[in-house]
């Protein structure tokens, strides 16, 4: 009878998706965090920037734990490499906000007129192919389900489309933003701009990890 | 016969019993808990059906291992001049195995009955009547058999499942495929059951039929199971139907258009200059259509389909679930009945009675023990197991129950007594690599070697050791 309960591991499914719910925390602050910029908020700042980092270790912690229960005895369903690149990406994601929530924090920033609109858009399309990527680690159960074949395969190909398409679109309304940063040359130091420098490409670095990631699951797939 | 033989005669009956209601009590777990864990079957008709089964398993089909247990590992012939040596150690042989099992499972260590019962009697030959008293040959075959088993379950249990996930999960439309084939599936597993197990067992009822009626029985049975599954199952309608109003919309439109757009692709290659324009024209019309179709698609439908296939998979849990519990009562009987009629015939008829069929008796009194045993204990077993196993989905369970089950079912034909849960756990690992499960412990298997390893040269040296003092208080 034992032998019967011993066959079954712990599967590493369900922590993982857990771990991503917690990177959406992180990453979702961030609208409430740049608003509290937009306002000169900096109480405000400090408090979600704290919120962020408690979170990320959060995060940290399941990430251990899935780490901790892979044993090379565990049989998984898809490559161990791929899981663990999974969550190595998701990992990386979080570690990008935290990043954020630092700089921001550093020293009091103003969100300038010039790319007030810009950057706005381009916060939210970043989210955006970040939430995409986690409806499809939602997916991950039902791929199980279905053994990463047939119908739910092919609904997972096309969501991991859509990630590509909107980090693409991320990427182009990234160069309307820094056109727009670049003409407002005199009204920045050269800290300031900097520090928006390092911002956007932790948000970029958002959307361009969400869309590997989704190419990592991608990759268990099934399909021709 | 002497004063002490009636007493001698119930201490047989005695520990055949109690090993009969110990595989009852411990191991019918194994062929119910998966289907419990599943949902396919609530615990009362989970055990009622074991309970049914199991007897029938073991009344009907469980004489080709247990004459196996009975005369086929040590060579009565041997003991020709103390006859009553050999009642000693197959009482001896019971009493170890019980004894070791009990302590085995005081601990939590995985055993297999079977694995000590044989060790234990081989043990009590090689030793009592010399290494020229065991057919080596037929241990050969036992041990070989043990390998064997978990494999051909695993093999099993690997195609079966790659099987219906090409046929069933990749298809376009799980539920009408499930629909589809499900007919063929409980064709397939009635006509096993009925070639190999049930008018083999009609024997025991001295009801003889020729190969040719067998075959034709079979074939019939399983067609008429087809065709009431069939019926059954065609009321069970695809999710698509019911939550998608759009009546353009079915699989069967993607699938065509999806070949529509490959014959439109070869023409494209093929050809040059305007011809090429006007079908690069017609692709990109095709392609648009086929987004539109997808995006309706891919609405939350797909998961209730897959919700849908798993509950007509619990309908083909309960068949395979019924057919492992037959074959595990059809093996593991033998462990308890094996050595007792061997023991109760040398004592009430003499020697040459040993080579004789297992009595139809001795087949009731061990399904009636297992029955017992499930009664008193095991349900309690398989609603542990069943609390705990909620991995194995009733598609998964079937495909390893069935892998398991033909295993065991061609072993108890061939007389091979194996562990039955070593086949289980062969073919839920074979399901497992078969990208059915989310997670397997491949440690299990070291578990497997350690019951071969340890559990044989154990229960023979319990056999030697308990031999002693019975053949001193009953004389020889």
């Amino acid at each position: 009878m034992r032998t019967i309960l011993n066959l079954f591991g712990r599967s590493p499914f369900a922590p993982l998706l857990s771990h991503m719910e917690c990177v959406a925390k992180c990453v979702h602050y961030l609208f409430e965090l740049f608003d509290a910029l937009e306002h000169k908020n900096d109480e405000l700042i400090e408090k979600i920037c704290e919120k962020i980092s408690s979170t990320e270790h959060e995060a940290d912690l399941i990430k251990n734990d899935i780490r901790g229960h892979l044993p090379k005895s565990l049989f998984l369903p898809i490559d161990r490499s791929n899981l663990l690149e999974i969550l190595s990406l998701q990992d990386s994601i979080a570690d990008n906000v935290e990043d954020i929530a630092v700089i921001v924090s550093l020293k009091p920033l103003e969100l300038l007129p010039a790319f007030k609109n810009e950057f706005k858009m381009f916060l939210q399309k970043n989210i955006d192919t970040f939430d995409e990527a986690l409806l499809i680690v939602k997916e991950l159960h039902d791929l199980v389900e279905s053994s990463f074949g047939g119908m739910e395969a092919a609904k997972v190909r096309g969501m991991v489309d859509e990630v590509a398409f909107r980090e693409h679109e991320a990427d182009i309304i990234q160069r309307q933003l820094l056109k727009c940063v670049f003409k407002a040359e005199d009204q920045l130091n050269y800290i300031t701009f900097h520090q928006w420098q390092k911002v956007f490409e932790s948000l970029s670095a958002i959307s361009n990890l969400s869309e590997n990631l989704a190419y990592r699951i991608r990759r268990t797939l099934e399909i021709k | 016969m002497t004063m002490m033989d009636p007493a001698l005669l119930i201490l047989i009956l005695v520990t055949g019993f109690y090993m009969a209601w110990n595989i009852g009590a411990n191991d019918v777990a194994n062929a119910m808990g998966t289907s419990v864990g599943s949902g396919a079957l609530t615990l009362k008709r989970a055990v009622i059906l074991a309970a049914v089964l199991e007897f029938s398993g073991a009344f009907f089909f469980g004489s080709h291992v247990s004459k196996t247990m009975q005369s086929g590992i040590i060579n009565a012939d041997i003991f020709s001049d103390h006859p009553r040596i050999l009642v000693y150690g197959m009482l001896a042989s019971l009493a170890s195995a019980g004894i070791w099992l009990q302590i085995a499972s005081y601990f939590g260590w995985p055993v297999s009955t079977t694995h000590s019962i044989v060790g234990a009697i081989v043990g009590f030959g090689a030793v009592v009547g010399g290494m020229e008293a065991i057919y080596w040959e037929q241990v050969g075959f036992i041990i070989s058999s043990w390998i064997l088993s978990p494999l051909l379950g695993g093999i099993l249990g690997y195609y079966i499942f790659n099987i219906i996930r090409k046929k069933i999960f990749y298809a376009l439309n799980p539920v009408e495929a499930a629909v589809k084939f499900t007919p063929y599936l409980v064709f397939f597993v009635v006509t096993v059951l009925g070639l190999v197990l049930v008018f083999e067992g009609f024997r025991n009822l001295h009801l003889e039929y020729n190969i040719f009626e067998k075959g034709l029985l079979s074939v019939t049975l399983g067609l008429i199971g087809a065709i009431i599954s069939f019926f059954l199952v065609k009321r069970i309608t695809p999710a698509s139907k019911e939550c998608i109003p759009i009546p353009a919309f079915s699989p069967d439109i993607a699938h065509s258009l999806e070949k529509a757009r490959k014959h439109l692709q070869k023409v494209n290659a093929a050809t040059k200059g305007e011809m090429q324009y006007h079908v690069g024209l017609l692709i990109d019309e095709v392609e648009s259509i086929e987004g539109s179709i997808q995006q309706k698609h891919d609405s939350s439908f797909i998961h209730l389909e897959y919700q849908k296939v798993e509950r007509i998979f619990g309908y083909l849990q309960i068949m395979s679930a019924c057919m492992m519990a037959f074959a595990h009562g059809a093996n593991d009987v033998a462990n308890a009945i094996g050595p007792l009629s061997a023991a109760v015939a040398i004592l009430t008829t003499g020697l040459y009675a040993v080579d004789a069929p297992v009595p139809t008796w001795a087949l009731a009194l061990g399904g009636a023990g297992i029955v017992i045993g499930l009664a008193t204990w095991g349900w309690r077993v398989i609603e542990t197991i069943g609390k705990k196993i909620t991995e194995l989905t009733p598609s998964r369970g079937f495909a390893a129950e069935f892998g398991a089950a033909t295993t065991i079912v061609l072993a108890s034909r061939l007389g091979m007594p194996i562990s039955t849960t070593h086949t289980l756990v062969g073919a839920v690992l074979g399901v497992g690599f078969a990208r059915g499960l989310e997670a397997v412990n491949l440690t299990t298997t070291r578990d497997i070697l350690i019951s071969w390893v340890v559990t044989v040269p154990l229960g023979a040296v319990l056999a030697i050791i308990i031999f002693y003092p019975i053949r001193a208080i009953f004389g020889s």
